[in-house]
């Protein structure tokens, strides 16, 4: 139980305050504060989940891209603001550093090795986000259709 | 109809919409549909992320063309938000061209921004809950929240004093974050050297412009996405200069 609050809760409750902050910067105001906030939760639990890999990068933007773009129609706003807060917590930040660290050592193997993580890392946010959103925004027309025909 | 100044309008929304950080479709579309909502048969418009081009031929057969050139700039979601849903509202019942023009400075001026120590306060807290992601403790959080807040001031204060050149800011932010974070772990608040940088490095990190980037390639406007896909680079190589001059000092002590 201890180790579900200290490996899962604790740090998506982090990763929400830290988009919540992330969205003061960004000068979001009202409801948009607290969407981006969960959407960083979400991305930053799936992550954890699937293993802090590459892949586990990809599924998890997967997931922002849908939210977003979900949230977005709800509200009828852009969707641009929710799904750049909700990724930060994923950019490689430490990658970058960990990368600069190693060359500053003059260790090169462990150097390129990961900055080609943090390349990957990075594609892959951008890929799965925007994969998704094509996907979702292709789906929609005829998602919305089967929704008023029920009604 | 007054042509000149319905252009001047679309001109202006364009604008507004590109400097509060919109992607390079939505502006084209939105100026786009403005102008067709006013009865224009076929309005061109062009836009990359420093530059706006309208043109339009009036019914009559005169070409007008406008061009407006875009600065440099930062986010504002709240503006971009409320350009669009006016630009909706301009869609579906355009009124005026008098009326338009006064609805978009209206609108312009009426987007609440948050004041200067609540973006400050943003910076504080971004970096105190990013370290505790990488593996820190509280006292990495406190350490990282200083880090945050001394780059924060940097960036909202200091364009004076180190210029306008985003290249230079973000390596002399990344400096400060690394030099600061070795100072604060030396003096013993905050463990561990690695996550308070990171923490406070997240608040530099490219993320904004590597999802634009994405989305523009994406949407097929190429020459677009690949500046900002520079920029992201760019950016992510003056974090790695900045926070060399920090690792170097440990290396050297």
């Amino acid at each position: 139980m201890i180790l579900i609050w200290t490996d899962y809760i604790l740090p998506c409750v982090c990763a929400c305050l830290a988009c919540v902050g992330f969205s003061l910067v960004f000068n979001i105001h009202g409801m948009g504060k607290l969407i981006c906030g969960v959407g960083g939760a979400l991305g930053w639990l799936i992550y954890l989940l699937g293993g802090s890999t590459i892949f586990a990068a990809f599924l998890a933007s997967a997931a922002i891209g849908v939210y977003s773009e979900v949230m977005a129609r709800i509200r009828r706003c852009p969707v641009t603001g929710y799904l750049l807060v909700a990724l930060l917590p994923l950019v490689p930040g430490g990658g970058i550093y960990y990368a600069m660290s190693y060359c500053v050592a003059g260790d090169v193997s462990r150097f390129l090795s990961t900055l080609l993580h943090t390349f990957g890392m990075a594609a892959a946010l951008a890929v799965g986000a925007m994969l998704t959103s094509s996907l979702f925004r292709a789906a929609y027309p005829y998602l919305y259709r089967l929704r008023s025909v029920k009604r | 109809m007054d042509y000149d100044k319905l252009l001047n309008i679309s001109v202006e929304l364009g604008c507004q919409l590109m400097s509060s950080g919109a992607e390079i479709y939505r502006v084209e579309e939105s100026v786009r549909r403005l102008l067709q909502a006013y009865g224009l048969e076929s309005p061109e418009v062009f836009a990359i992320p420093n530059c706006v081009i309208v043109s339009v031929t009036t019914p009559e057969g005169h070409p007008i063309t406008r061009m407006r050139r875009i600065g440099s700039h930062g986010t504002n979601i709240e503006l971009l938000e409320r350009c669009n849903a006016l630009c909706r509202q301009l869609c579906t019942q355009p009124p005026s061209v008098d009326k338009a023009q006064e609805l978009l400075s209206a609108t312009v001026k009426g987007s609440p921004k948050y004041a200067a120590w609540q973006v400050l306060m943003g910076y504080g807290i971004a970096p105190a809950f990013f370290s505790p992601l990488f593996g820190g403790g509280v006292t990495d959080a406190l350490a990282a929240m200083t880090g945050g807040l001394a780059v924060g001031i940097c960036l909202l204060y200091g364009s004076r004093f180190i210029g306008s050149n985003s290249f230079f800011r973000t390596a002399f932010c990344s400096a400060l974050a690394s030099l600061l974070s070795l100072a604060l772990v030396q003096i013993g608040l905050g463990n561990s050297l690695d996550t308070v940088t990171i923490g406070t490095l997240m608040v530099l990190v490219p993320g904004m412009a590597l999802t634009n980037a994405m989305r523009e390639i994406m949407a097929g406007d190429i020459i677009s996405g690949l500046s900002r896909a520079a920029e992201s680079i760019l950016t992510a190589a003056a974090i790695a200069i900045g926070s060399a001059l920090g690792l170097g000092l440990v290396e050297m002590l």
